[in-house]
């Protein structure tokens, strides 16, 4: 059972690592998929597209190899919340954003939203899995 | 507590990362967006504007600022003949869109230099919300 839940966040982390790297090599081209979504103003455009990148490596890392694990899946959750606030309000307003999860460009024209909404929302359905077996599994050994 | 202060240390990890990034990552944006950018005030002190409204059919069709050519990526192959119509070289081109969030403008504006070589092009800092604001326009109604 233990293993599931390891197994759900430690993928979950990995596409946390591999999303932060991708879009930290050219974070230029993650601050052109931010603007995208137009809700934020320039300035916070750039400080999020430097800071997520490196967030998401660090929360990918610590839900990888358990360290900060905590922490990491208390921000891993709020970024997903976050992502999937922008996609829907996107959306809603029949924006062309880029979603910029992954680098490259993937405009909503092509891929659409749901892809990338079912994406975020699968990544909380695995950090859950892995709250709740931690829980069980801690309540299991305390009797 | 633990969560959180676990949490605040990642995130003093990852602003330190990304501070030395902006510094020496050569593909690190820059906080100005470019050097197109103007204010309102700044605009309109221009001896001749022509207005480029960058944003989609739909919102120029509910309201534009007066005289304002429709100019905007979706139909660009159509629209731009009408833009070389009406434009005059001797005016300074100023684009809008919806907001100081919207990037539509400086596409526009990327496009007419690169691909027109129009170098008198000017974004309207705001965008269509400077102008609702400074009561030059009236907000269309949804």
């Amino acid at each position: 059972m233990s293993y599931l839940g390891r197994g759900a966040e430690i993928l979950v982390g990995l596409a946390f690592a591999w999303a932060g790297v991708v879009k930290l090599m050219d974070p230029s081209a993650f601050l052109a998929a931010i603007l995208t979504y137009e809700v934020f103003g320039h300035a916070f455009a750039v400080v999020a597209s430097l800071l997520v990148p490196y967030l998401e490596v660090c929360v990918g890392a610590g839900l990888v190899f358990g360290t900060l694990k905590q922490g990491s899946r208390l921000i891993a959750i709020a970024l997903l919340i976050a992502f999937v606030v922008l996609l829907v309000q996107a959306a809603i307003r029949g924006l062309d954003a880029d979603c910029g999860c992954f680098g490259g460009s993937e405009m909503a024209s092509e891929s659409g939203y749901a892809w990338p909404i079912a994406r975020d929302v699968l990544m909380l359905a695995g950090l859950a899995i892995g709250i709740v077996v931690e829980r069980v599994s801690r309540d299991k050994s305390v009797r | 507590m633990r969560p959180v202060k676990e949490a605040a240390l990642l995130l003093a990890i990852a602003f330190t990362c990304s501070v030395a990034a902006f510094f020496v990552h050569p593909k690190a944006p820059s906080f100005r967006a470019s050097g197109l950018d103007r204010d309102l005030s700044a605009i309109l002190a221009l001896p001749e504007v022509f207005w480029v409204d960058a944003r989609s059919d739909d919102d120029y069709e509910k309201a534009h600022f007066e005289g304002a050519i429709l100019l905007n990526e979706d139909r660009w192959e159509e629209l731009i003949v009408g833009f070389l119509d009406a434009w005059s070289p001797d005016a300074t081109t100023v684009i809008y869109c919806s907001s100081a969030a919207c990037p539509r403008s400086h596409e526009v504006a990327a496009r007419l230099k690169s691909e027109l070589e129009i170098e008198n092009v000017l974004v309207l800092e705001g965008g269509w919300e400077a102008l609702v604001e400074a009561g030059l326009v009236e907000e269309a109604d949804e």
